[in-house]
């Protein structure tokens, strides 16, 4: 692998990612409105759950960063659409380097984001301890990593067709964040949601993600089985990504 | 140069015709040396025009295609194309829209797929091999697109970083880029705010911070001003001199006409000629207009014997002394027409011959009025 091409590749793209600094404190503003207003009257309804305001702010963590990481794969997509992917293309480095550099990328921009807003849950909860803040940023980046590689495989309809690209990522996004424990536990599910959930990776990593801010388990999945999940989303989509990179998304014609 | 002294005595004394001997006298002067050199006693007009005879024993190929072929669905982009691409040359694309050009190029910088055959770039498949080709190859594309908040300086930079070249050779290779191609004032605006023409020559001047072995420039001079066309086409032909074979998609006549080594006319995404201007032009039947000023008013018989000279196409009388010929090949015709009237003892005053231009080859070989983008 070209590590050289590789760095430089991911700066470049980094750079701009933040060269406008106000969008990225107009996300921590976003963050903390839904945080505070919109958990604080969710909590007042949602009785099942103790302590659902914090439950909620780790949910809406997990949320932020599954949309920061569908942006990257829409970069990507953009990229192909603006001419900037041939021109990525055309670069003496390998697809499968192209294909690290924007899943680096995405998780970068991912936890720069995300870090903050991390930070104030868990100090808000009192679950702050290094250990917890390694380990969520780890479960974080799993997440990022596995939703990049989604949204890239899925890059390939977007060749085709960019209005159904859109079409379909937006309703898999809904229906991932949805059917997921995201905003409630398992527990507090009906019977039919809790079942379509149970089949939702997004439901695995969410739950992870609390465990590792240190939750209470009894509302969480079995963490083994969850890290299985969640490993498997990111390899998965790692090699399906890798695989439509290297085989199948080439520059788009030309007029 | 028997034949240059013959031709004296039925030329008048006047400026004007004194111009015409010199042209007449150059041209067969230039025929004969041709002659001598290739045997085939065929005029060659390379010197005038920048083009390079073959160098002895052949040269390797920079590209080889054999039935390389592009398809998007039932649409054919670029169709069973097998070309060559001699090193060190210059080769220009010219087609009409949707010709294939833009599609050739891309394939061969492994941009795109093919569909089916195969093209070897600098001895490397682009199938098997594409991360060798890309290591040798770089294009600058038609539309520069895609960078919006980077900054000149920026893009040049990482555009030198991905090629290998080192921190401190960057930095000056890339500062004269940017003053080269007069960039140095907007060097650190974003690219967003660049003119068409800024960012135009910033496209192409992505290809001077490294030197490729294979230079590929899709329309380089479209959107610049005049002035910046001949610096792109001097800098074009400056990499060239360094050892670069170069492949320009243009759909300017006068740009292929300056740059070019060979010319390959691309139509309906196939490549339907390929060859030096010289022989393209050649190649326009009763292309080449000769005007014959007599230095008395000429009769019937006269224009007939014009028309029956091998290579005449058409004779007319356009004024009691002035005849406009459409032959074909001017430099073979020349001789026999003056050796006629000399024989028939007719004077010449002058003599001014107009060759076909390459929008009358490309129309030749397309069938289509306009060169365009494809």
């Amino acid at each position: 692998m070209n590590t050289k091409a590789l760095a430089s590749l991911f700066a470049f793209d980094f750079w701009e990612a933040f060269d406008s600094i106000s969008w990225v404190v107009y996300f921590w503003f976003y963050f903390a409105f839904q945080f505070f207003v919109y958990g604080s009257l969710m909590a007042n309804l949602v009785v099942t759950v103790n302590n659902y305001f914090f439950y909620y702010g780790a949910g809406l963590v997990v949320l932020l960063s599954f949309n920061v990481a569908s942006w990257a794969g829409r970069r990507f997509v953009e990229s192909a659409h603006e001419g900037r992917l041939r021109y990525l293309l055309s670069l003496p480095i390998g697809r499968g380097e192209l294909f690290v550099s924007q899943l680096m990328l995405g998780v970068a921009v991912n936890l720069t984001r995300m870090v903050p807003p991390l930070v104030l849950v868990l100090w808000l909860s009192g679950l702050f301890t290094p250990w917890a803040l390694v380990t969520s940023v780890l479960v974080l980046c799993a997440i990022a990593t596995g939703i990049i590689g989604l949204m890239v495989s899925l890059s390939v309809i977007a060749f085709r067709s960019f209005d159904i690209y859109s079409a379909i990522v937006a309703a898999l996004s809904a229906l991932l964040i949805r059917f997921s424990t995201i905003n409630y536990p398992i527990s507090s599910m009906t019977a039919p949601y809790a079942a379509v959930s149970e089949f939702n990776p997004v439901t695995y990593g969410s739950d992870l993600f609390r465990r590792a801010l240190g939750f209470n388990t009894s509302l969480l999945i079995d963490p083994y089985l969850a890290t299985a999940v969640v490993v498997a989303l990111c390899v998965g989509t790692l090699f399906v990504g890798m695989f439509f990179l290297s085989h199948v998304v080439e520059g788009v014609r030309s007029s | 140069m028997a034949v240059v002294g013959c031709m004296r005595p039925f030329l008048v004394d006047s400026g004007k015709v004194r111009a015409t001997y010199s042209l007449v006298a150059n041209t067969l002067f230039l025929w004969f040396l041709r002659g001598e050199e290739s045997g085939s006693g065929r005029m060659s007009m390379d010197a005038g025009r920048g083009t390079s005879p073959p160098s002895e024993g052949g040269t390797a190929n920079a590209v080889e295609t054999k039935g390389l072929t592009k398809t998007y669905g039932k649409t054919v982009a670029l169709d069973n194309l097998s070309t060559t691409v001699e090193e060190g040359k210059i080769l220009v694309l010219l087609g009409p829209n949707g010709s294939g050009k833009t599609t050739f190029l891309h394939l061969i910088a492994t941009v795109l797929k093919p569909t089916g055959g195969t093209a070897l770039v600098m001895g490397y498949d682009i199938v098997r091999e594409p991360q060798k080709v890309r290591e040798v190859v770089a294009i600058s594309f038609q539309d520069p697109r895609g960078f919006w908040r980077h900054k000149p300086r920026h893009i040049l930079s990482f555009h030198a970083s991905m090629y290998g070249v080192s921190g401190i050779d960057r930095e000056r290779v890339v500062d004269d880029a940017l003053r080269e191609f007069q960039l140095w004032e907007s060097r650190d605006k974003r690219f967003m705010t660049l003119s068409g023409g800024q960012a135009k020559r910033l496209e192409v001047a992505k290809l001077f911070v490294h030197i490729p072995k294979l230079a590929i420039f899709d329309e380089p001079t479209a959107m610049v001003d005049l002035d910046g066309k001949r610096m792109i086409w001097d800098k074009i032909r400056s990499l060239k001199e360094k050892g670069s074979t170069v492949i320009v998609a243009t759909n300017e006549v006068r740009e292929a006409e300056y740059l070019a080594d060979r010319i390959s006319i691309f139509t309906r995404g196939r490549e339907v000629v390929s060859d030096t201007l010289v022989n393209l032009k050649d190649s326009v039947r009763g292309g080449d207009v000769v005007n014959l000023e007599f230095a008395s008013p000429v009769d019937k018989e006269t224009i007939d014997a014009i028309r029956e000279l091998p290579g005449t196409e058409d004779a007319v009388l356009i004024d009691t002394a002035k005849v406009r010929a459409r032959v074909s090949r001017s430099e073979d015709w020349l001789p026999s027409m003056t050796s006629a009237l000399y024989a028939r003892g007719i004077r010449l005053a002058s003599i001014r011959v107009e060759e076909p231009s390459l929008d009358d080859v490309f129309m030749l070989h397309t069938g289509s009025t306009s060169v365009g983008s494809g």
